[in-house]
This record gives structure tokens, sequence and C-alpha cells, in this order.
């Protein structure tokens, strides 16, 4: 729009109608509209193509076009120029469908006057410059988004770095602190006070759970840092081989193992067999007070989306806490019933994460917990075509 | 300790380190026949009889070296370089004993033809445990290089 006023491009075939719109427009009070006609697509199009009008008036039914291909010819002429839609009485629905692909206003012959073509006309404007404006800042805000995610990345790999140093620099002391309060209670202990013994012992289980914690830490702070080495990986195969692991854990323990039927999939086989690992662990652990454990391993289709679940009938916790669970050194039980380090989740969480999936969790106070995870977007996980047996003891 | 009595190469700089594996390893009935280099510029030093080792002969290289590799002067990882790298010193055993298990070193020290890389537990116990299988593979289940390994000539040929 320059100083010469409101450009105004009417595509418009049938000559009378024509008139009496210039005629309407030249009315208005002030008479800010200046006028260009052209009188099929091929021609208007050509004017859009120079450049210069600030809006179109566009009749649908042309010689060598009809209907809403018209308007979307028009559209891609000049995407950044208001269209307000002509139409004959009955054409409706024409007509409220190129508003629904984009025309600002769609008016009906015949019922139109002046003010009314004046005041659709300025509105169109505002609208399609207001259209513009969400556009543009949109794309403001992907780049501020693009930005602020690599600066969260640089912050989290900073913080990985730290951890993993700390908690390296951390083992010396540690495997000293262990190792001179062993000798103490091996060489010194039979000398020593019940009482005096009793501190020295718990000492050193200070120092095993310390052990524990730098160790997880590590692992944490490891798998942050390590690249992804995705590979189809069969998912039965890797259950199994963390229940051979886990054998010793389960000496003594009745636990009824129901593995079902699990997908192949692309993903970093040893960071997900450390999944299954804590997964599968911690539902032992948790289990422990039921005479016969009952755990769960298989998978269902959630929206389109494979996700793998574990569950057990053990203790369970209280979902009140549940967004807690994944939080490193978050526990939702006491040490002395269940020892643990509250990392093993945060571990499992980090590695789904970056598979770009998601996990999640559910649970009732002594009925069982349930935990489910995802790997990337639906479609990206192959379910196998070649049946596996299921169900370990 | 004569000469021939000495097994074992120590090299370790943390004084608690020298202490918990000297334990560890008289605890396995081993410490009797232990040498301690305090740095890589001892160990060095010792290995290739030279500085204030002079007086040692070549002839009489220890059955085992346990190696740390964060070491002050001169670092485990260029200590394992040269002794692989002479074809006077390449058979001794060299166990790298460290608690990094960064991929890192571990890489390193296999490409420069370390012999076994072991990673220090938190544990004592463990600690013992794998000191005292280490004691009983390197030393007795595994055959120590012979003479002949450390010119390079088998026995019989000419020179």
């Amino acid at each position: 729009m320059n100083g010469q006023g409101i450009r105004i491009l009417l595509v418009e075939d049938n000559p009378g109608d024509r008139r009496l719109i210039q005629e309407m427009l030249a009315e208005v009070a002030g008479a800010p509209f200046v006028l260009e006609a052209a009188d099929c697509l091929a021609a208007g199009r050509e004017r859009l193509r120079v450049g210069d009008s600030d809006l179109v008036l566009l009749d649908l039914q042309l010689p060598d076009s009809r209907g809403h291909a018209t308007f979307l010819a028009a559209q891609a002429q000049a995407p950044h120029v208001p269209i307000i839609v002509l139409t004959g009485l009955g054409d409706e629905q024409v007509a409220v469908q190129t508003v629904q692909a984009g025309a600002q206003d769609y008016l009906v012959k015949g019922q139109v006057d002046g003010n009314l073509l004046a005041r659709a006309i300025r509105y169109a404007i505002e609208r399609k410059r207001a259209e513009l404006q969400i556009r543009k800042l949109n794309a403001e805000l992907e780049e501020r988004v693009v930005a602020r995610t690599a600066e969260l990345e640089a912050a989290n790999q900073e913080l990985e770095a730290f951890t993993y140093s700390v908690s390296h620099d951390l083992r010396a002391p540690l495997r000293h602190l262990d190792g001179f309060s062993k000798i103490l209670l091996e060489d010194f202990g039979p000398q020593l006070e019940p009482a005096a013994q009793h501190n020295l012992e718990r000492i050193r289980e200070a120092v095993q759970h310390m052990g524990q914690l730098v160790d997880d830490l590590l692992t944490l702070a490891r798998v942050g840092r390590q690249e992804l080495n995705v590979q189809v990986t069969g998912l039965n195969a890797l259950v199994s081989d963390v229940l051979a692991e886990l054998k010793p854990e389960m000496q003594g323990r009745e636990i009824d193992w129901q593995i079902g039927r699990l997908p192949f999939v692309e993903c970093d086989p040893g960071l997900m067999m450390r999944v299954f690992a804590n997964l599968l662990s911690n539902a032992v652990k948790y289990t422990r007070p039921r005479e016969r454990a009952v755990i769960e391993v298989g998978q269902q289709v959630v929206e389109e989306q494979v996700v793998i679940f574990i569950r057990d009938n053990g203790v369970g916790f209280n979902m009140k806490y549940a967004d807690k669970l994944f939080g490193v050194f978050q526990r939702l039980h006491r040490q002395e019933d269940f020892e643990g380090t509250g990392v093993g989740l945060a571990t499992v969480q980090r590695i789904i994460l970056k598979h770009g999936g998601r996990v999640w969790a559910d649970a009732e106070v002594n009925k069982g917990a349930g935990f489910y995870f995802s790997l990337g977007a639906p479609g990206d996980v192959r379910t196998e075509a070649i049946p596996t047996p299921g169900g370990e003891g | 300790m004569t000469e021939n009595e000495m097994e074992i190469l120590l090299v370790e700089d943390n004084p608690a380190d020298v202490e918990l594996t000297l334990h560890a390893l008289r605890h396995n009935k081993l410490a009797n026949r232990i040498q301690l280099a305090r740095d890589g510029e001892e160990a060095l030093d010792f290995i290739f009889c030279r500085g204030a080792f002079s007086a040692r002969s070549f002839n009489c290289q220890p059955k085992l070296i346990l190696l740390d590799l964060k070491l002050p002067k001169v670092d485990g990882i260029e200590v394992l370089r040269q002794i692989k790298g002479d074809a006077r010193t390449r058979p001794i055993p060299v166990i790298v004993l460290t608690s990094s298990k960064e991929e890192r070193d571990m890489v390193q020290s296999y490409q420069l033809g370390v012999n076994s890389y072991v990673q220090k537990p938190v544990d004592f116990d463990q600690f013992r445990e794998t000191v005292k299988q280490l004691g009983l593979y390197w030393l007795l289940v595994n055959q120590a290089p012979p003479p002949n390994a450390f010119t390079g000539q088998p026995r019989g040929q000419p020179k």
C-alpha cells in the first residue's frame, strides 16, 4: 500500500458486474481505492505477478477456471495478497470452502453495497497483515527454541562431564576408607568393645553404600555422554540374558516369570540391556515380601505405538509421589526396607530419552507396580515377524 | 632381598594405595618379593638399570609389574610405552592396576601391549580376592618368559 491509495485487482469476466463494482468503489468517501481489472484468471495472475496489488476481488466462475480451483490458483500466484471471493447466489458452499482455504472473505454479488464492500476490503487487508505477522512471530519463536535447546544440551553435557569426573575422583578415597576400616575390623576388632565394633561396622556400611552411589552416578553420567550404537535387537534375547544375570538375586525365591513375545527394535543393545536389568531387578527386589512373586514382561500397542511393559505384584508405591520416581537420588521406600541408591530409574529414563522414547509408571500400594516405555515415534518400532518362545522360569 | 628373590615391581604413588596393596599381597603370602617404585621415573630407572639402579643387571627383571596409571613425573602410559617398546624389556608381563575404567586408558594400554588391565574395586575384600587371583595366575600358572625371550634368540641358535 502506497500513498496513492489502496490498489484493488478485480478479476471478473462479466462486464456488467465489473462496472457495478467500479462504481461502488468510486463512490466511497475519499475515493481511496484504485481499481485495476482483469477478465480471466490468466490475466489476473499476470497482474499479480507484477506484484503491486493490495487486495484481489476474485470472481470464481471465469472463462478459464471455475470454482475452488480459481481461488487456489490466485492464492498460489500471490500468497501474501488478501483475496475476497465474489460469488453468485447459490454458490455459497464453494465460497465457504475458499475461506477455509485462506480467502479473507466472500461476498454475494447482488447483496453488496459500497459501504459493505469498502468495509470488507479494509478488514481483509488488516486480517491478512495480522496473519503474516503471526507467521513471522512463529518463525522467530522457532529460532529461539532451537537456540535455547542448544544451550540446554550444552549445559546438560557439562553437568554430565562434571558428575563423571567427580564420581571418578571419589573412588580412590572410598577405596582407602573401605580398606583401612576393614583392616581395622579384622586386626583389632576382637580387642574392641562391642560398641566400638558396632560403630566401625556402621562406617563400613556407609562406605559400601557410598561406593554403590558413586558407581551408579558414574553409570548415569556415562550413559548420558555415550553415543548410541543402534542395531536391530531382539528384546526377548536381552531379557533372557538379564534373567541369567539375576539368578543370584533369585536364590530361594519363588518367581512366576510371564515373559510375552517382545518385538525386534532398533536400539542400543548394551543400553537397552541396562534398562531391563534395572527394571527387572527392581521387580525382583520389590516383590520380596510376596511368597509368590509374579512378574510380567510384554508389549502392547497404545495409540499406534509399541509399548513395552514390566509389571509386578510387589509392594508398589504411592502414585502421589510418582513424579519423583525418576529423579536422581529420589527413593520412595526406606533404605532399611529396600536397599537402593535412587539412581537406577534416573538411568533408565536417561537411556529411554536418548532413544527418543518415553517412560512412565503406575502402581498401587501393596498391589504392585507397572513400568512402561516406548522407543521413538510411532512407526519406528518394527514388530517382529519371527515368533519367539515366551516364558522363562 | 637379592635380585633373584624379587618377583613383583609395584609402581604406585599414593601411600594409602601402597599400604593397601602391600597388605593384600601380604595377606596372600606374596609380599616378600616386592620392589616399590613411587613414580614413573623411578620405575623406568629400575627396569632399565640406570640412575639409582645402575648396579642392576638386565638379566634380573621382575616376574610381574603392577602399574598404576596416575603417576607423578612420568605417567603409567609412558612407562608402559617404554617397557613394551624395548626388546630387552618387552616380555615382562605388565598389569595395569588402576581405579580408572576410562575407555581411553584401556584402549591406549591395550594398543601399547599391556598384558592385563584390572580396575581396582572399591570393596577391599574384592580387592584382596583380585590380588590373590592375579598372584596365583601370573606367578604360578603363567610361565614366566625365559631369559632368551629378552634377547630374541631361541636357545641353541647361533647369536
